[in-house]
């Protein structure tokens, strides 16, 4: 897990200067892009189950709203960082941008544990971070979204809330809601089958057949669960799976030659996404260390869960039979990692690329709810894929014609459209 | 048969077809598969320079997809239970489609704006033997709004219906009929571009057609290898449906029809053609398989300026029908200037893609197409839309003399269809000629369909008696049953009254159906040496009776045979 030297927004940042050096931008435009327009910190006062007072630190960053209001969600976890939402909101700038969206990049957080607090104590979390920021987001300006240990009913909370500070109905508000309650078909989905959906096309542009492919995954969340699902029904065989375990505080990998079964897994899952080991055994799964699943004999490797997972002192585990990496999470390799994996020529696709149907979705959810008109799943999906495949087939493109690696294709197309827009408003 | 794939960029390239999916494709889709190979290395093309002949783009959804809509949504159940066909098609639109394949459908609706044709293409469908053709729904679309959401919302809504009718009432009974298990059944559905031009709101061809190199109506002097052609205004469903079109020897293209006046010619020449609706406005139902379709009068071709080579005029004056469109008067749908002015060679291509596709095959062939002619875009665009082989029996049945005037007859006919010898039927339905009207005969196929029904749960084939052109799709011409509700009757007899004398069907699905089966179809007008002994026939005691329809049960069966090298039929009692 993330170490303490790790500086996300160092990484962003570096990621940064290295695609504005490329692209040869002015000082101006990199003053600009490389902190955030807005931050905002403040502390929610919440009375807990056992009466007593606590107060968690929130946060909201907008990093760039030159192409639309921000986009982003909201992260409840006992690491966060001013940093890490920092780093993040860069990156959902990138990613609204790649997929050309007109959107621009926000992020929010609160350090607090939800595996700790009772579902009262999370909606008082909840309350209080739209009272803080009720005046800086809006449907208009800044639509939040659910992250890591937040869902829809965090978001509907959030929503209520809101409207009753406004004192009027605002659906587009924010993302993630229920379906019927203003939420999008799809929108769970949306994440995990995006980044298969640029996995297919990587795998066609290879020429290889996605059932004559395996696949390694950390994680085993929303989108870990629905990218499995999804490359499964598209012929892939996902051999290994990693899962935190809330009980013991670590993760094991779970490990089936013949392929995992995700609705067998499902079954003796928690709401955290851990596996059940011992039902696991049970089912013939092998138990492995949590970082077993980067190690294994496979064809593609798809970092679902969080942060700074692919490092300098384990991407060497990585099997010379990977062909390609799909970063499912945020920023799951750093940049001594990155400089190792496009060295041995795996074909990366990029975090903010491959897990970019998510936000597409949302994006999609906010037009719905702005309309207060809902498209069939059918129709979601559908734009999803046609979103997802004109952007992956864009940075490929640029990366074939430039000889370029993939992330920094993906980052030339994504802030060169940003300092445009800057630009074009007269910014900078 | 390696088909490619699809990719996105397929409506904007010059290949022809491909597929979604890696399952199968179908036997339709596989017919047109093969015919284009046949095309692009066995017509040669440059003896019709004025005809631009094509295979219109089309793309399969392969069968693994329909496995994985069924699975995914837990169908099966709903699909085999007796729910009404309305309750499953329901069912089906409230399912999603596979999340790999949608990205796919939707960049087809992004590069595509004219009508498309949702059409079924399953395993069993158009195979050699079971030609499942017709049981399976075709959906057309207009794909002509402005919204690229609403026409995708259409086009899913469309593949979720035909997908659903793999599983409507006729189409099980189908199955119980054919011993076919409908777990095993898969559907590929194919993408097709409908072949025509817009006019006024509606869009069609100006002329559908199919083409047989076998006809099993030999009328007149033609013989049955000459083959045969219908010919319609508008979409080729008139003709597939059984409806009227205009039937004619491809080896005499020019011989009128033998109408006795231009009167009866006028009367039972096609007078309705259907189009696309691309009004904007429409009767939204995406349950019903003809929500984008819409029959228009002949007058409205006129408007259109779609009828130049298929009208004719009737001169009151002179009380004869005179070629083309050039002077006012009712029009009448021969097909005269197209047929003998032959301005494009027309008729040289269809006996040469007859002949081209009976050799490629082995096999007598049908074909289905579209010829489309245009002035205004001085378009002349023939689009070859499906082939299948037919079926022909090689038996040599005899009929003796004295056994042909048998006074134990009881049916007798020189017109009979078929060449086979039965004797296992027992059973007799009938429809009574004492109560039969035309004015009935929506009801008299319900209590048809009643009698069917049961005897396909015990495996009963049985002999039908009806009057008019069974499968009519004009209830005033016959009865309008279609194949599923008739499915049992392993012979059946079209027949006369004095008051209901109407010319017998002469309709294509149906009888490709009936060949298919080998069912033997009897048409006896009551004079000369055709007859019903319908004396007879009412002293037999009834097992069961509905208010038109009589069930008798005789404990010898009867015998049954026809020749198909005369036409003659007998059904005699032992």
């Amino acid at each position: 897990m993330q170490t303490k030297e790790f500086n996300p927004f160092d990484m962003a940042q570096s990621q940064f200067d290295k695609v504005a050096e490329i692209l040869g931008l002015d000082d101006g435009t990199r003053q600009l892009l490389r902190n955030p327009l807005r931050e905002y910190h403040f502390g929610i006062p919440v009375r807990m189950d056992d009466g007593t007072f606590q107060v968690f630190r929130g946060f909201r960053v907008q990093h760039n709203d030159a192409r639309g209001p921000s986009k982003g969600g909201i992260r409840f976890h006992p690491q966060e960082t001013a940093d890490t939402v920092k780093a993040l909101s860069m990156w959902m700038t990138w990613k609204c941008a790649v997929v050309g969206i007109p959107l621009g990049g926000g992020k929010g957080g609160v350090i607090c544990d939800p595996h700790n607090l009772s579902m009262r104590e999370q909606e008082q979390i909840c309350r209080g971070w739209v009272r803080q920021m009720s005046k800086n987001v809006g449907p208009l300006n800044d639509v939040p979204a659910p992250d890591v240990m937040t869902s829809a009913q965090h978001m509907l909370w959030m929503l209520d809330e809101y409207e009753v500070i406004e004192g009027s109905k605002n659906p587009g508000f924010i993302t993630g809601k229920p379906v019927g309650m203003g939420g999008s078909l799809g929108r769970t989905e949306a994440t995990g089958y995006g980044v298969i959906f640029t996995v297919r096309e990587a795998l066609n542009d290879m020429g290889i057949s996605p059932e004559d492919t395996r696949a390694s995954v950390q994680g085993f969340g929303n989108v870990a669960q629905h990218a499995i699902r999804l490359y499964s029904q598209m012929g892939g065989t996902v051999v290994c799976v990693s899962s935190w375990d809330q009980q013991d505080q670590k993760s094991y990998s779970f490990k089936k030659l013949s392929g995992v079964d995700i609705d067998e897994l499902l079954k003796i899952t928690d709401r955290f996404g851990g596996i059940d080991k011992a039902k696991a055994t049970n089912l013939g799964y092998e138990v492995l260390d949590g970082d077993a699943w980067i190690e294994q004999d496979v064809e593609i490797l798809l970092p679902a869960a969080l942060e700074n997972q692919i490092r300098e002192d384990n991407v060497d585990k990585i099997s010379a039979k990977v062909k390609i990496i799909a970063e499912g999470a945020n920023g799951p390799t750093t940049p001594a990692a990155d400089k190792v994996i496009q060295e041995r020529g795996i074909f990366l696709i990029p975090d903010f690329l491959a897990n970019a149907g998510g936000v597409t979705c949302s994006y999609f959810e906010q037009v719905q709810s702005n309309m207060n008109y809902f498209w069939e799943k059918d129709e979601v999906l559908g734009k999803l894929d046609v979103k997802m495949t004109a952007a992956f087939q864009a940075v490929n493109d640029l990366a074939k014609k430039r000889n370029m690696y993939m992330r920094d294709a993906a980052y030339v197309i994504s802030i060169s459209r940003v300092a445009q827009a800057c630009k074009d408003r007269g910014w900078v | 048969m390696e088909v490619p794939h699809y990719h996105r960029g397929f409506f904007n390239s010059d290949e022809t077809l491909c597929k979604i999916g890696d399952g199968e494709i179908g036997g339709k889709a596989s017919g047109l598969f093969s015919f284009q190979e046949l095309l692009k290395n066995h017509l040669n093309k440059s003896k019709y320079t004025s005809i631009n002949i094509k295979i219109p783009k089309f793309v399969v959804i392969a069968t693994d997809h329909f496995d994985g809509f069924m699975k995914m949504n837990n169908l099966y159940e709903a699909a085999l239970s007796d729910l009404s066909d309305k309750r499953k098609a329901k069912l089906f639109q409230d399912s999603q489609l596979p999340p790999e394949i949608v990205g796919d459908l939707r960049t087809i609706i992004t590069n595509t704006s004219t009508p498309l044709a949702i059409r079924s293409s399953s395993l069993l469908e158009d195979s050699l033997n079971e030609p499942f053709a017709g049981v399976y729904a075709t959906k057309m679309i207009a794909n002509h709004e402005a919204s690229q959401d609403k026409r995708f919302q259409k086009f899913v809504e469309a593949i979720k219906f035909v997908y659903s009718s793999t599983f409507f009432k006729s189409a099980l009974q189908y199955f119980e009929a054919t011993k076919n298990d409908p777990r095993k059944e898969k559907m590929a559905i194919i993408i097709q571009e409908v072949i025509g031009t817009k006019r006024n709101k509606r869009f069609y061809p100006s002329i559908s057609g199919v083409a047989r190199s076998h006809n099993y109506y030999p009328f007149g002097r033609s013989k049955s290898e000459d083959g045969v052609v219908n010919l319609a205004l508008g979409l080729g469903k008139t003709i597939v449906d059984g409806g009227i079109s205009w039937m004619y020897n491809p080896k005499y293209p020019k011989i009128s029809a033998p109408f006795a006046s231009p009167k009866e010619l006028m009367k039972n020449t096609q007078n309705k053609f259907l189009a696309v609706n691309i009004n904007p406005i429409i009767n939204y139902d995406p349950l019903v398989e003809s929500e984008y379709l819409i029959e228009l009068d002949l007058s409205d071709s006129d408007f259109d300026h779609s009828n130049e080579y298929s009208a004719s005029t009737f001169d009151f004056h002179s009380n004869k029908i005179i070629m083309g469109t050039g002077s006012e008067g009712a029009r009448v749908l021969d097909f005269g200037r197209l047929l003998k002015l032959d301005e494009f060679k027309y008729n040289l291509l269809i006996n040469d893609l007859l002949q081209t596709c009976s050799n490629y095959f082995q096999s007598p062939v049908e074909i289905e197409f579209a010829f489309d002619i245009d002035k205004r875009t001085k378009k002349n665009e023939f689009a070859l839309l499906q082939v299948r082989a037919m079926f022909v029996s090689n038996e040599i049945i005899e009929i003796e003399e004295n056994e042909f005037n048998s006074p134990k007859a009881i049916i007798r006919t020189k017109q009979a269809l078929g060449n086979d010898k039965i004797s296992e039927i027992k059973d007799v339905v009938y429809v009574d000629p004492k109560k039969f009207e035309s004015k009935f005969t929506k009801q008299i196929a319900s209590e048809v369909e009643g009698f069917n029904r049961e005897f396909v749960k015990i495996g009963l084939k049985y002999l039908l008696i009806g009057f008019g052109r069974w499968g009519s799709s004009d209830e005033w011409l016959g009865i309008p049953v279609d194949w599923s509700q008739v499915s049992n009757a392993k012979v059946i007899v079209e027949s006369s009254l004095p008051n209901f004398n109407v010319d017998f069907s002469q309709g294509s699905h149906f009888f490709h159906n009936i060949a298919a089966f080998k069912v033997l179809y009897f048409s006896v007008k009551n004079s000369g040496s055709n007859m019903i002994n319908w004396d007879w026939l009412l002293r037999q005691n009834l097992s069961s009776q509905k208010q038109f329809v009589k069930h008798i049960s005789l404990t010898d069966p009867l015998k049954i045979k026809v020749d198909g090298r005369t036409g003659n039929g007998i059904i005699s009692y032992e």
